[in-house]
């Protein structure tokens, strides 16, 4: 019993370790090169989930600073950083869907098992 | 002169010219050869103005925007960092000049000023990840440079390198993943992103939470390990560097795995302390590890018959060496490591390019195919053999003294078994090497003219081998120059 309300009372942090090792999980196993992309964009979720998280504050504000002097407030650094990390996340998928559609183009397939058997056969280059 | 704006300076000059070049310019002529030369040549004496202002006045900390420390970004240039700088900026200025001739060769002509527009990004991130004092701007510098040295794999257009980017670019992004994972479990304990914070709020409450900080650190470590090549994390590594042009080979092997590598001396010294590495054993696995890729990067060489794949993997091992002295964890540990990061840059540049001198003239990349090329191209194999010997530790050559200084730090350590793994290593680097040498100077092709003629290579080409091989060996006879410096040195980065 416990454990549970431990486990509930940071769910968020439990949430982000699920979709890390979800995320892990599906770049490692999957040959479609797509799903790997998915998988490590699951990754970065997780992070960015847990990231912002720990500058959560339970019953605190938006942090700006009016009448209410007193009132506590949520820490903006994380979720400001995140935005950056957001940033970083979409150029590294567009740069990866781009090179799957050259790999696309040059071998006709997708998956990773049939592109390394295609690549057996060529002789090296 | 006032130095201190000279890091900044050094960067936007890369980043500035670098973006601007395709924009201003529609052929790759002498004019922009010209301009992207005239950069380096400031870059270099920037760059060597700021290490001796950091020699006379000391190390300092540069706040952007004047924010203190707790909120803005902080770059902190000391004796080290500046002089990483120096051999970054040097080191690439020529790889670049070598590339002037090789590239066309190499990379669609149209291709050819947008490759050097993601050079400049890429040696503006190395920079950036050196100087900088702030662990989330450390992971954006690290996204840059793993998007712009992907960049510098994919731009030829050949099946291989869409591939070999792909698989780099995705084990890459696992590694920052990680290592943003790990800047954040730091985060929840101590609340601060600037490593000198951190390192004084983790001072006073690592017994509290050690797991968290071992996480922290495993997490880092794994990511970093990733991108530095560590053995059992080198899988991307032997295809990206061996199927890139050669310029960028030689970058990425030379220069980008060394960036991550002082990284990693940057978190076990200054952000967790050398005392808490060492209390919670982060220390002694970095040294099994590294002994592990000492070993196991030079057996994987053996087999390989593409010169370039050779060499990828000869670099796995050459890393290992690098984490055994971080991992001894005494000041000395830290020079002799430092200074194979040195060694390792000139040596394994000068190997990559008279490789790729090689392919450029006679389009062979097999290494049981370079009988007597010895008596047809005597500079480039000179060259090639001067650093293959200092790979192996042949006295004389730079290689050797790192080892040496190596053994004299794990001796000191009191770690005496890791001289057994240096040793094994020399022995494995020697079985893989010396063919390569024997059979371009000895062994006898009956198709080939058996006399003397000087490579016919262009100029641009000729000088970067020969000012490579010559510091080989220049530091091979006197290591004190760049020993001394080091040694001096290493203690205003440990601080």
């Amino acid at each position: 019993m416990e454990l549970i309300n431990e486990l509930l009372d940071h769910i968020n942090y439990v949430g982000a370790a699920v979709l890390f090792v979800i995320g892990l999980y599906t770049v490692l196993t999957h040959s479609n090169l797509l799903k790997k992309v998915i998988g490590i964009n699951i990754m970065e979720t997780s992070v960015f989930l847990f990231f912002v998280s720990i500058g959560y504050v339970a019953g605190g504000e938006a942090p700006i600073i009016g009448e209410n002097s007193d009132a506590i407030y949520v820490n903006p650094l994380p979720s400001i950083i995140i935005l950056t990390g957001i940033v970083v996340a979409i150029s590294l998928t567009a740069y990866a869907l781009s090179l799957i559609i050259r790999i696309y183009d040059e071998y006709g397939t997708l998956d990773m098992d049939e592109i390394m058997e295609i690549r057996s056969d060529l002789p090296n280059e | 002169m006032n130095s201190t704006h000279f890091p900044i300076i050094i960067m936007s000059l890369f980043l500035i010219v670098g973006v601007s070049t395709p924009v201003i310019k529609k052929r790759f002529d002498n004019v922009v050869k010209f301009m992207l030369m005239g950069t380096f040549g400031v870059a270099i004496i920037l760059s060597a103005l700021t290490f001796l202002y950091v020699q006379a006045e000391g190390p300092f900390t540069y706040n952007f925007g004047n924010w203190s420390r707790q909120l803005g970004i902080e770059f902190a240039i000391d004796g080290f960092s500046a002089l990483l700088t120096l051999l970054i900026v040097s080191v690439s200025a020529i790889v670049v000049l070598f590339s002037l001739e090789d590239i066309e060769h190499e990379v669609d002509s149209s291709k050819t000023l947008s490759y050097y527009t993601i050079v400049f990004t890429l040696i503006f991130a190395m920079v950036g990840i050196t100087f900088s004092n702030d662990l989330f701007n450390i992971y954006v510098f690290m996204e840059i440079l793993s998007l712009t040295s992907c960049g510098i794999i994919s731009i030829k257009h050949k099946k291989v390198n869409f591939l070999a980017s792909f698989r780099y670019l995705i084990l890459n992004t696992l590694g920052s993943i990680s290592f943003m994972f790990g800047i954040a479990l730091l985060y929840m304990v101590t609340g601060h992103l600037n490593i000198v914070e951190v390192n004084n709020v983790i001072a006073d409450v690592w017994q509290y939470y050690p797991t968290n900080i071992l996480l922290a650190v495993g997490f880092m470590f794994t990511g970093l390990g990733i991108k530095a090549a560590m053995f059992p994390l080198h899988v991307w590594l032997p295809d990206a560097h061996s199927s890139a042009p050669t310029p960028s080979s030689a970058l990425l092997s030379g220069l980008v795995v060394k960036v991550y590598v002082f990284t990693m001396a940057k978190i076990i010294f200054n952000v967790i302390g050398v005392e808490i590495s060492q209390a919670l054993d982060i220390t002694t696995f970095l040294t099994y590890f590294a002994a592990l890729s000492m070993i196991m990067g030079s057996i994987f060489a053996i087999g390989q018959k593409d010169i370039k794949r050779m060499l990828a993997y000869s670099s796995v091992a050459q890393i290992g060496y690098m984490f055994l002295g971080i991992g001894l964890a005494t000041e000395f540990g830290l020079a002799a490591g430092f200074f194979h990061i040195f060694s390792h840059a000139m040596m394994k540049a000068a190997l990559f390019l008279s490789a790729g001198t090689i392919i450029y003239k006679k389009n062979q990349r097999n290494i049981t195919k370079l009988d007597g090329i010895g008596y047809e191209m005597p500079v480039t194999m000179t060259v090639f053999t001067i650093a293959a010997l200092g790979m192996v530790g042949i006295p004389g050559i730079i290689g050797f003294m790192s080892k040496f200084y190596l053994g004299v730090a794990v001796l000191e350590a009191g770690q005496s078994g890791f001289i057994i793994v240096i040793l094994l290593s020399s022995f494995l680097n020697a079985i893989y090497y010396l063919p390569i040498i024997i059979s371009a100077f000895i062994k006898e092709d009956k198709s080939r003219i058996k006399t003397l003629i000087l490579d016919k290579i262009p100029v641009t080409m000729l000088i970067p081998l020969v000012l490579l091989g010559f510091s080989c060996v220049l530091f091979g006879f006197f290591p004190n120059l760049l020993m001394d410096t080091i040694e001096n040195v290493v203690p205003t980065f440990l601080n």
